[in-house]
């Protein structure tokens, strides 16, 4: 059932939940928003973002430097304080989607991540506006909430619709029934609306580069072509696109010791730098750049949906307001699949 | 929850010298920690690092393992450090192993370099607890030098057993040395096996893993037929880390053995 809340009543909800939740919500930060912990204290409504925010989900269920074990054992850990997400959008939840796979959905699991997902209460958000750099039409995904998300909010006239999407988003309604109001039926309409109007917006935004075949095809077609020399050429190896892409988890297993005891960290690791897969003796798989480029296109488009059946790319656009070099993914992407000249396939070394 | 990336303690019951670079530290686990052939470990010093390991014990004692170090840089020269008694931590195991249901029933030429005997002698033990199962073991290694030669003592044992064969070369000539001189690729000239029948396993440096390849498929084996022991940073052996990939697969969940055929499709894999 979709109900309505208002923007104060949201706020009661937030602050409330901060009693006994962390609660991460959009923060006003100049001219930006960004996500944070919200503190208890204080007033004011929410500030809605109407896209996806600057840091990538993993940032709070994966952080970049995590302890992964204690040695040795410490027995009785406590459990993690539950949290509140606010903010969330399609393409985040897309990414958690990826994740899961990876951290959670096979014989080996992540239990910082297992654990972080299940005491996280997911209020998510319709888009309702787009960033120059969003392009979750090209993957053929919508910019409003599917699934994977507690609560849904989508803005309506005095306020939000909320629709739920688990049993705990249920309860989170019920226990707190008086914050909610009936949602009228024009106004589920509207939402409609809206939501294919700006599905739309996102579409023409990106109909200058156009695509037709899955990236699968175009970026394997491409295993052996120099064209990553030229897609490459203005990359600084500084890493950011990796550090920003919410399904990027490659990361650096460091040990350390803490006094009489050690500590096993797992911190966020970049495939674009040389050293990322460097061996005893120094030998390193992907020496060149255009290896470890061509291997970041590789493992997003063609790897991850072989291995999980999913493309490990939202369309967020992250990768491409964080690039030094003003590479732009969509471009790549482009360029992948129109480019094919047989001449420029390079000497097979294998 | 099971927590992954938490070693199991072990105790080091022996340290045995096998040359002046490797040693076998001998494992006493906590748990028992039941392996196939080629599945590997993580072999953990508190505080200081881990790195993967292959054992060379016989999966047949899973409590007691054994895994054989070349000191090789930082974590691998703190191990050598170590002496009977000290404790360290072990995960695993991790990845497939090696392809046995392939092996059933065939010739098997076994190819080694420097401290790839060791992943190999766990491969070696399994085939021998099974008589019958492969056809012959026929084990081809080399080593830099007559001191670099690692289970010295073993060979004329396994040498002894029926349908086993056992020939070594180092790579330049040395004093005292009577044996053949030359790569170990040179091992595989004639060898004489059924080649369009015959399986091949192989480990060392990946750079004699390509020329192993090379030739065992110049003398006319199947690509499909000769596995290698991929050489690839490998961390969290859980296909998280994202370190260890060779195209698509992990080899920390899909090998670290891959035949030549599968290693041939996937571009510049073998350097
Ligand atoms: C499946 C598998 C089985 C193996 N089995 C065996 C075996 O049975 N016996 C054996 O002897 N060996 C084996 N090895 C090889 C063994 O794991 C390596 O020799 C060992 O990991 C070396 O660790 P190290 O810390 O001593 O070497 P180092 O060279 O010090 O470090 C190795 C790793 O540390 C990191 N590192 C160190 N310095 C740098 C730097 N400057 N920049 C970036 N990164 C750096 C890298 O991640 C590098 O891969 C196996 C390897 C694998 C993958
Ligand atoms: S690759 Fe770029 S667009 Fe795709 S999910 Fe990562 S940061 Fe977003
Ligand atoms: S990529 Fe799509 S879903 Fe993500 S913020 Fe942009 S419009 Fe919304
Ligand atoms: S070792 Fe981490 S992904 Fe294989």
């Amino acid at each position: 059932m979709v109900r309505g809340i208002t923007p104060a009543a949201l706020a009661e909800l937030a602050r409330t939940l901060t009693a006994t939740h962390d609660v991460f919500a959009p923060r006003r930060c100049g001219d930006r928003l960004v996500l944070d912990r919200l503190a208890s204290a204080g007033a004011g409504e929410l500030p809605w973002n109407a896209y996806r925010l600057p840091e990538p989900l993993k940032a709070i269920w994966f952080q970049p430097g995590r302890i992964l074990a204690r040695w040795p054992r410490r027995d009785g850990e406590t459990a993690p304080r539950p949290r509140v997400l606010f903010g969330a959008k399609a393409c985040d939840l897309k990414a958690v989607a990826c994740l899961d796979r990876v951290l959670r959905d096979h014989e080996f699991k992540d239990p910082g991540w297992c654990a972080a997902r299940e005491s996280t209460l997911v209020v998510a958000g319709d888009c309702t506006d787009c960033a120059e750099s969003c392009f979750c039409s090209m993957l053929g995904d919508l910019p409003y909430p599917t699934g994977l998300f507690d609560l849904c909010l989508s803005p309506a006239e005095g306020g939000y619709l909320v629709e739920t999407g688990s049993e705990r988003g249920e309860r989170l309604v019920a226990d707190h029934a008086g914050l909610f109001s009936d949602a009228a039926p024009e106004s589920v309409e509207r939402r409609a609306d809206a939501r294919a109007e700006l599905a739309a917006r996102v579409r023409r935004q990106n109909e200058r580069f156009p695509v037709r075949d899955p990236f699968e095809k175009s970026v394997s077609k491409h295993d052996r072509t120099r064209i990553w020399a030229e897609l490459a050429a203005t990359c600084v190896e500084c890493n950011a696109c990796n550090m920003v892409c919410p399904t990027c988890h490659c990361f650096l297993l460091h040990d350390v010791r803490a006094g009489d005891a050690a500590l096993r960290l797992g911190l966020w690791d970049s495939c674009f730098s040389a050293g990322h897969a460097r061996m005893a003796g120094g030998l390193t798989p992907r020496l060149q750049l255009t290896e470890r480029f061509r291997n970041h296109y590789q493992h997003k488009f063609v790897a991850f949906p072989r291995n999980w059946g999913i493309t490990a790319c939202s369309g967020c656009g992250r990768c491409i307001e964080a690039c030094m070099g003003r590479i732009d993914k969509r471009e790549c992407l482009h360029k992948l699949e129109t480019r094919w000249i047989p001449s420029e396939v390079a000497q097979e070394i294998d | 929850m099971r927590n992954d990336f938490l070693p199991m303690p072990a105790l080091v019951e022996d340290v045995i010298v096998e040359t002046p670079t490797i040693r076998t530290f001998v494992l006493q686990l906590a748990e028992p920690m039941p392996f196939r052939a080629g599945q590997f470990v993580q072999l953990f010093l508190p505080g200081v690092g881990e790195a993967p390991f292959t054992p060379s014990s016989s999966p047949s004692e899973p409590g007691r393992i054994e895994v054989t170090v070349l000191a090789a840089g930082r974590v691998t020269a703190a191990l050598h450090e170590l002496a009977a008694g000290a404790e360290v931590g072990v995960r695993g195991p991790f990845g497939r192993g090696y392809p046995l249901h392939e092996l059933e029933g065939h010739e098997v030429v076994v190819v080694g370099g420097g401290v790839g005997l060791a992943p190999l002698r766990s491969l070696l033990y399994t085939l021998f607890e099974r008589p019958g199962f492969a056809r012959r073991v026929s084990i081809k290694y080399g080593a830099r030098a007559p001191q670099e030669l690692c289970f010295r003592s073993q060979y004329a044992d396994w040498a002894a057993r029926p349908d086993v064969d056992v020939t070594t070369t180092i790579d330049r000539p040395s004093a005292g040395w009577n044996g053949r001189v030359g790569l170990v690729t040179t091992l595989l000239d004639g060898v004489d096996v059924d080649v369009r029948d015959a399986c091949a396993v192989s480990c060392g440096p990946e750079i004699m893993l390509k020329f192993v390849a090379r030739k065992l498929v110049d003398v006319g084996f199947r690509a499909e037929h000769v596995f290698l022991s991929m050489n690839r940073n490998m961390s969290c052996g859980m296909g998280i880390c994202g370190r260890c990939n060779v195209g698509s697969r992990y080899l920390c969940k899909d090998g670290p053995d891959l035949s030549y055929a599968e290693v041939q499709a996937v571009p510049y894999a073998l350097g």
